[in-house]
């Protein structure tokens, strides 16, 4: 719309500029402290110009840790987080593309009341569920594994409604061209599915990563074994060292470092 | 419920295809939530050798507890302030990036991206900033003359959580509002300005009202997301404190049950939070069932 | 190349019943047209056909061999959809040969049939593209090849044209037509559109409510139809339908007994006296000029509204009283009760 009103527009960018330093400030100061040594926050307040010490504290990050709050190499605990939210991501993925297909393309006894549990997982987050889930997991012996981490995540109704919205669509013909050319279900799932499919997988896998990379309740409850923890829990640790004031340069390369994979 | 119009005549491969979702769901989600619901009625003795059936006996404690009231109350200040603080601070940012018309991109850029930061992250980045002795507020406030220290001020410990798990959210009802905006049509805002209302005016009368779907869906999000995702904010800031001031009811549960354990209680807990998901799960599918038959 | 024969087709939903005991049978080469209104049930007994509905009783040959239990890939079928529905993700290449490959096709045979028929159809220069880089009409070519290079029993068309525009669904058309005759596969095909069905069609089958109304060449079904409904149905502007009473006497006009309505096409309506014919005072309610002929609609005396199809452009203004002469022999007797003709 042509309209003409530079106070208004002048106002428009203040409000968004504002909005943005909002944003951006804290992690700013993140990045700033993580470059500075830690005698430097003994004055009494955080610098806001970059410092000397970015190398070394990140190299000590990633490749020492920091042992007094018992925290391994931070590249460990990276690795751990991107295995895992790999693993979660297209885990996910997976069993609601297949789910999501069952549903929308079959029709069998009960498929209603898989559809209804598979809703209920919406429900039913983990925080609300933690002792008797720990238990089973516990149970089953996969505390401090890579399955227990990943498994209890996976199931996704999100990510099977989504499938099913998608599914439906798709034009009853194409499918019914694929039976015509002689696909039987699985060669259709695979060679026309799929294929069209590829974008929203795309898009999901980004989604269910980063819910996978900022996991926390649930690794904290599962891990006990260092070799295993993942960097978000990783930093709490590191941040709430006892009672003492944690070394805030350190926690904060960590934290930058934590960030920079999902964005 | 829906299919396709013509369906393929498998038996059994779609029960094959469901099987590794519905194990998941059954052994991770759905028996836990049982075991929740038994344990909510049942009192352990200290050493976990026998169980007993006490009926409602868990929850009339719970809501004998002062601490429990405490925290439900707490749940409420902070679950509401953090969805109007985040929801007005979006929806501003969201009609400003959809007034302007080039640089829109880079604002939304910048503005989403926090998104991605985990919930921890999110509150020791406010820890930090807030932190008495170094964060760079309280330094300004004390310039102002307020003495700041959330780790001995209750309502400082509020606020303090409140930014945090507001400005977390941020990206997400942004998001929202610019789909939202942009899908009230150009037509009408047209008309209105040729009816001789100016910018606010529309706003208020045409776009507000037209964006209600977007807002309502977006609420009861927020009311969900401060109730449940935020457990690592506060574990990350102040762990429920000072003196139970930011104890929510799922740091509760936890802290209750997994440091405390304090298994029959915390299984209570758990059962009312499931009764609340459910009811805002509800209110929220029913929204979407409705907006569909437009 | 196959004959097809449907024998007592049902097909049922809970209690509505879609397709109400089908019988025909389709010569080996011909092209059937199932024409008919939405929800009559044309659409559903091609899929059946093609094995795409469950069969609720009643038996499918597909030259010669009961297809009811047959999954589609095992009829010999191939089908040409609506929409085309082409593989989005494969290039035209892709979509022509899926289906052979599936079937185990050798590579040599694959590429002979694929380049045969991109000849055919000119669709050489666009087998690397992927659908969406094609027009309406290429994408209708590629739907009639990928039907082509499977060189089925018979060819299944379920309104190929519908979503062409009007020019190029002329054309196509005409293209249809010309490629049946050349390959002489069995086809079915189904329209909606009357002009379409006429043209195309070996025979017609008009069908309504589940049923067949008439099954006959375009010529027998437009000069002689079997029932109201087709009367109705086929022809444009539709045929005029009048109560016997509306002619005023009778005598002389030789209805058969049981009649109490009559048909008249509008170009069988005139203005002018004939000898021997019936003539009703009548008022002009509208001209509607269209090009080489005019569309007149009148008003009768005794209160019925008719369409005349006129050539040129008759100077008749709105309100004046004309007179109309219908000659016995252009009469369709109809019984209203039974919806059936009375001289067959």
């Amino acid at each position: 719309m042509v309209e003409n009103r530079p106070w208004l527009t002048f106002f428009t960018h203040l409000v968004l500029i504002i909005g943005v330093v909002i944003v951006v400030f804290p992690v700013y100061l993140a990045f700033i402290a993580s470059t500075h040594s830690g005698g430097d926050f003994l004055r009494g307040l955080v610098p806001l110009l970059p410092g000397p010490n970015a190398v070394e504290n990140y190299s000590k990050m990633l490749f020492e840790g920091i042992s007094t709050a018992g925290a391994p190499p931070l590249w460990i605990m990276l690795a751990n987080s991107t295995l895992i939210a790999i693993i979660i991501a297209i885990g996910k993925i997976i069993i609601s593309l297949l789910s999501a297909y069952a549903i929308v393309f079959f029709k069998f006894p009960f498929r209603l009341l898989a559809f209804w549990i598979i809703f209920i997982t919406l429900m039913l987050p983990v925080e609300v569920r933690i002792i008797p889930t720990f238990a089973v997991v516990a149970n089953l012996g996969l505390l401090n594994s890579y399955l227990g981490l990943t498994l209890p995540l996976i199931a996704s109704a999100t990510a099977t409604f989504l499938f099913r919205q998608f599914f439906l669509t798709v034009p009853d013909e194409l499918m019914e061209a694929a039976r015509v050319d002689g696909a039987g279900p699985m060669k259709f799932f695979r060679d026309i599915l799929l294929p069209l499919s590829r974008t929203n997988i795309a898009a999901l896998f980004v989604i269910l990563f980063i819910y996978g990379w900022v996991q926390y309740l649930w690794p904290l409850l599962v891990t006990t074994d260092s070799r295993y923890y993942t960097v978000v829990m990783g930093i709490k640790r590191l941040a709430a060292t006892a009672d003492a004031e944690p070394q805030w340069h350190l926690v904060m390369a960590a934290v930058v470092l934590a960030m920079l994979p999902p964005s | 419920m829906q299919t396709k119009r013509t369906i393929f005549p498998n038996k059994l491969l779609p029960y094959v295809l469901l099987l590794p979702q519905l194990a998941v769901t059954l052994i991770f989600f759905i028996w836990p939530a049982l075991q929740a619901v038994k344990s909510s009625f049942e009192r352990e003795d200290p050493f976990g050798f026998r169980t007993t059936f006490i009926w409602f006996e868990n929850y009339t404690r719970l809501f004998a507890d002062p601490n429990y009231v405490n925290s439900l109350s707490r749940t409420a200040v902070f679950a509401v302030s953090v969805t109007i603080l985040s929801m007005c601070v979006s929806l501003l940012l969201a009609v400003a990036v959809n007034r302007v018309l080039r640089t829109n991109r880079i604002y939304t850029t910048l503005l989403v991206w926090p998104y991605a930061v985990a919930p921890v992250v999110v509150g020791i980045l406010w820890w930090f900033i807030f932190n008495p002795t170094i964060g760079i507020l309280p330094y300004m406030m004390r310039g102002l003359g307020v003495a700041w220290n959330p780790r001995v001020n209750g309502d400082q410990a509020m606020i303090l959580v409140i930014i945090a798990a507001s400005w977390k959210q941020i990206s997400y009802n942004f998001l929202f509002f610019v789909a939202g905006l942009q899908s009230v049509p150009q037509s009408l805002t047209e008309a209105a300005a040729i009816d001789g209302a100016g910018p606010f005016k529309r706003f208020f009368t045409i776009v507000l009202p037209l964006l209600s779907p977007t807002t309502f869906f977006l609420l009861i999000v927020n009311i969900n997301y401060a109730m449940f995702d935020t457990f690592g904010i506060i574990d990350a800031t102040t762990s429920g404190g000072p003196n139970q001031a930011t104890n929510t009811l799922v740091y509760k549960v936890y802290a209750d049950g997994f440091l405390g354990l304090n298994i029959g209680s915390s299984a209570a807990q758990s059962v009312i939070l499931m009764l609340i998901v459910i009811a805002l799960t509800a209110i929220q599918f029913r929204f979407i069932e409705r907006r569909v038959q437009y | 190349m196959a004959t097809i024969n449907l024998v007592d087709l049902h097909k049922d939903y809970g209690n509505s019943h879609a397709v109400r005991g089908i019988n025909l049978s389709v010569a080996d080469g011909e092209l059937i047209v199932l024409v008919g209104p939405s929800g009559c049930g044309k659409s559903t007994l091609l899929r059946m056909v093609a094995g795409l509905e469950t069969v609720s009783s009643g038996r499918i040959e597909i030259g010669g061999r009961d297809v009811v239990k047959a999954e589609p890939a095992e009829r010999d079928i191939a089908m040409v959809f609506q929409n085309y529905a082409l593989y989005p993700h494969m290039t035209v290449r892709g979509n022509l040969e899926y289906g052979l490959k599936n079937r185990g096709t050798p590579r040599a045979e694959i590429d002979r049939r694929v380049n045969e028929a991109a000849e055919i159809l000119e669709i050489g220069p666009m087998l690397d593209r992927k659908p969406r880089q094609l027009s309406g009409g290429q994408r209708q070519r590629v739907a009639m090849g990928r039907a082509i290079v499977r060189e089925p029993a018979a060819f299944l068309f379920d309104e190929p044209l519908s979503n062409l525009d009007a020019k190029l669904r002329v054309q196509m058309r005409v293209e249809i037509r010309k490629l049946q005759r050349r390959l002489k596969t069995t086809s079915l095909y189904v329209t909606h559109d009357q002009l379409e069905a006429m043209t195309l069609a070996d025979r017609l089958v008009v069908m309504n409510g589940g049923l067949v109304e008439q099954i006959g060449t375009p010529t027998e079904v437009y000069d002689r139809p079997a029932t109201l409904f087709v009367a109705s149905f086929i022809g444009s502007p539709p045929m005029n339908l009048l109560p016997v009473s509306a002619l005023g006497n009778t005598q002389g006009l030789n209805l058969p007994a049981g009649t109490d309505m009559v048909g008249i096409r509008p170009d069988q309506m005139h203005l002018e006296p004939r000898p021997g014919a019936t003539a009703l005072p009548a008022t002009a309610e509208l001209l509607e000029p269209i090009g080489g002929e005019s569309h007149l609609h009148l008003r009768l005396d005794s209160g019925h509204s008719v369409i005349l199809s006129v050539p040129g452009r008759p100077s008749i203004t709105e309100g004046t009283a004309v007179t109309v002469y219908i000659e016995p022999a252009a009469l369709h007797p109809f019984d209203s009760k039974t919806g059936r003709r009375t001289d067959a």
